[in-house]
């Protein structure tokens, strides 16, 4: 019986529960709630939800913590909430195993596609993984190291097409500095963000429409970069 | 005044001194004795007991009083070189001398106790004044402990002085030693505290060589110690103060802040509970044109609102010195458009042009401060600026600085208040006519000087100008850009 999607809420403030319980059950999302940390783990661990919001001011745990717990074990697609200028804890979420965040106050129109990726993620890793990305008029080969914009071919360098495959793998998702830059360069270099800097300009310039308006390879101020797909 | 090494008694001295001289005296006399009556020779033997009294002080008077009646009495009157008197006027002269010599050294001696006396008290009077003038002006408590001990250094025999200054509750005490050399063997010589009528403030430690210090020096001391302890006092009410001032300072701005901001969080509050209400109320149509208008109107300012709570407390931060930023290389171009982009929907009245050399170095800033300074730096320009007039913005290289101008057709400033639109609350024009709390250019100017550029404004001939500089370097350097492979 294909049931609809499980989504755990944890948040500590019920109208943001309320809002989100109404928001998400129109959208056809069954939702279970969790007001603390304790809590939303023994649901997490109790339920098996599909995908898990999690808010990381919590009254009992640190949200991060939160994360670390569930991901010990379960790789269940966790979505953070937090506040506005809270870079640090979105790193930390980030790099604790959280798949993505959205920032309070957040558009519902973003959080439901937040929603949709994670599912779309989870569902891939259990099935084979795509080797064709599309965004937009651009298509990437990962088996053939291919990069086609508008059907033409792209030259890239070796490191370009590193760094592009690597956000390309994981679309709508945010990657945070440090796991671009060890991914790409090496645990060492994972400080030297100027790098980043310098090759996602290129980048730009050769698979952007408008390198000046990024539509593919977006900047997430203080987190990372995310690979979108225009839909 | 203090005597650094040990001495041999006054009185002793002036023993041996009224013996010496009168001895002299007794030689000379004798040897002119002849030409001389009986009281002028009693006479002269008075000047002696004046000398030794002056000279040494009451005690050694008294001695010279009597040496000299003595050796009057032996070598003078008859019979010589005995002590018995025979004539009746010999003796009435012998004791009139005795009375006369003892009452003059008497009277002489007080005088010069008290003139001593004077001198001491002028001398620690002067001292005691010394130190209260180094310590006048002083208001933390190391520099006062420094001064103190140099002071007791300076005016007594002490081998080393130990101040310890007790510290405000839930701080360490405050040590200072001289010589800075290390610490003398314990027990220290003599302790004591510095009190003042309060409290005390602290301790005083000294090592000395003398067995015990003299009444005039304990005096001295104890007036020193007291001096030491209201300084330190003084130092910990200043302190106070200047805590209390600010936060004085502090609630004025947060009233004012409050005044100022009350009204700005209630207007979209009372858009979107007008909008929400009727939206709910069923006053107009679902799927009509009003409601699409409504809900937009209630997106709109919801942002509105998490804009004016971002600057509040990105001010509160600024004020609390609490804004670090995190300084990352990013391309300064890259920040401003995307700014741009997502106040697109406010800029429809503007045109964005950049004037910005292609390879502009990456700038060590904080990606979201800096977004916050270039949201509030447009959100003036659409205040202030007429319709429909471009926003240029140009970056060059100034120097060790990326200096970064914003220009737009905004009417000018008078000079005077050029300065002052960087203020808290600071406006030209009255606050009905435009909305805002008049803290983003403040927000701007803290962020800037935060990441240690700087931020000022400009009226120019075609309009008026921020301008900021941002330092190229993070820690004197510059980025490091790793090496490409060859493409193949």
């Amino acid at each position: 019986m294909n049931k609809d999607p499980l989504i755990l809420l944890i948040d500590d403030e019920p109208q943001i529960l309320r809002a989100l319980k109404t928001i998400l059950g129109a959208a056809h999302f069954r939702v279970l709630s969790a007001m603390t940390g304790e809590e939303g783990l023994a649901l997490a661990a109790t339920q098996s939800p599909d995908v898990i919001v999690l808010d990381l001011t919590l009254p009992d745990l640190d949200g991060i913590r939160v994360c670390e717990q569930i991901r010990e074990w379960s790789s269940t697609p966790i979505i953070v909430l937090s506040v506005r200028d809270g870079e640090r804890d979105k790193v930390a979420a980030l790099d604790n195993g959280a798949d993505d965040y959205l920032t309070k106050p957040f558009n519902i129109e973003e959080l439901l596609a937040r929603i949709r990726v994670a599912l779309r993620h989870s569902a891939q890793s259990i099935g084979n993984k795509e080797t064709v990305i599309k965004a937009g008029a651009l298509e990437i080969d990962l088996a053939r190291h291919q990069v086609t914009l508008n059907g033409e071919e792209i030259r890239l360098t070796a490191t370009e097409f590193k760094l592009l495959s690597y956000l390309a793998a994981h679309p709508d998702r945010v990657l945070t500095h440090q796991a671009i830059l060890s991914h790409v360069w090496g645990f060492e270099e994972s400080d030297h963000i100027e790098y980043l800097r310098v090759f996602i300009g290129q980048l730009r310039h050769k698979v952007e429409q408008d390198p000046d308006n990024p539509r593919i390879l977006i900047t997430d101020p203080g987190v990372g970069y995310r690979f979108r797909i225009v839909e | 005044m203090i005597h650094k090494i040990n001495r041999v008694p006054q009185w002793i001295i002036g023993l041996f001194g009224s013996a010496l001289i009168i001895g002299l005296l007794t030689f000379i006399l004798k040897i002119v004795e002849s030409s001389l009556q009986i009281q002028l020779i009693a006479l002269i033997f008075l000047l002696p007991v004046l000398g030794c009294t002056v000279l040494w002080g009451l005690t050694s008077g008294i001695i010279a009083g009597f040496l000299s009646f003595l050796a009057f009495n032996y070598f003078f009157i008859q019979p010589f070189f005995t002590l018995n008197v025979h004539s009746t006027l010999d003796l009435i002269t012998l004791f009139v001398f005795l009375v006369v010599a003892v009452v003059v050294s008497q009277l002489i001696g007080q005088a010069r106790q008290a003139e001593r006396v004077a001198k001491k008290r002028e001398w620690e009077a002067l001292r005691l004044y010394e130190m209260n003038s180094s310590l006048a002006g002083l208001t933390d408590v190391p520099a006062i402990l420094q001064t103190a001990a140099r002071e007791l250094i300076d005016s007594f025999p002490f081998h080393q002085v130990v101040l310890i200054a007790d510290g405000e509750p839930e701080s360490k005490p405050v040590v200072y030693q001289l010589p800075r050399d290390n610490r003398l063997e314990e027990p220290c010589d003599l302790e004591l505290s510095m009190f003042t009528e309060r409290k005390s403030e602290g301790k005083i430690r000294l090592w000395f060589n003398q067995k015990d210090l003299s009444l005039e020096e304990t005096r001295l001391l104890a007036a020193y110690s007291k001096q030491a302890a209201l300084a330190i006092e003084r130092a910990h009410l200043f302190k106070q103060e200047q805590l209390a001032r600010v936060l004085e300072e502090s609630d004025r701005i947060k009233t004012s802040l409050l005044n100022s901001v009350s009204h700005e969080l209630r207007t979209p509050l009372a858009v979107i509970k007008a909008s929400s209400s009727s939206l709910r109320g069923g006053a107009v149509d679902w799927g009509s044109a009003a409601r699409q208008e409504l809900v937009e109107t209630i997106d709109e300012e919801a942002d509105a609102l998490n804009l004016l709570v971002g600057n509040l407390l990105d001010m509160s931060r600024i004020e609390a010195g609490a804004l670090k930023p995190t300084k990352r290389w990013n391309s300064i171009l890259e920040i401003i458009r995307g700014v741009e982009q997502k106040m697109r929907s406010q800029l429809d009245q503007h045109t964005v042009q950049y004037e910005v050399p292609a390879d502009f170095p990456l700038v060590p800033t904080d990606y979201v401060l800096l977004e916050q300074v270039f949201v509030n730096l447009f959100s003036n320009s659409i205040k202030y600026a007429p319709t429909a007039t471009p926003i240029r913005i140009t970056i060059t290289v100034d120097g060790e600085n990326a200096l970064i101008s914003l220009v737009n057709q905004s009417p000018h400033v008078p000079e005077e208040h050029l300065d002052h639109i960087f203020d808290k609350f600071f406006r030209i024009t009255e606050a009905d006519k435009v909305t805002g709390t008049g803290l983003g250019l403040s927000i701007c100017k803290g962020i800037i000087e935060a990441h240690d550029g700087r931020i000022w404004a400009e009226n120019i001939p075609d309009g008026f100008a921020f301008r900021l500089t941002l330092p190229l370097t993070l820690k004197g350097e510059r980025p490091r850009i790793p090496e490409e492979p060859a493409d193949e």
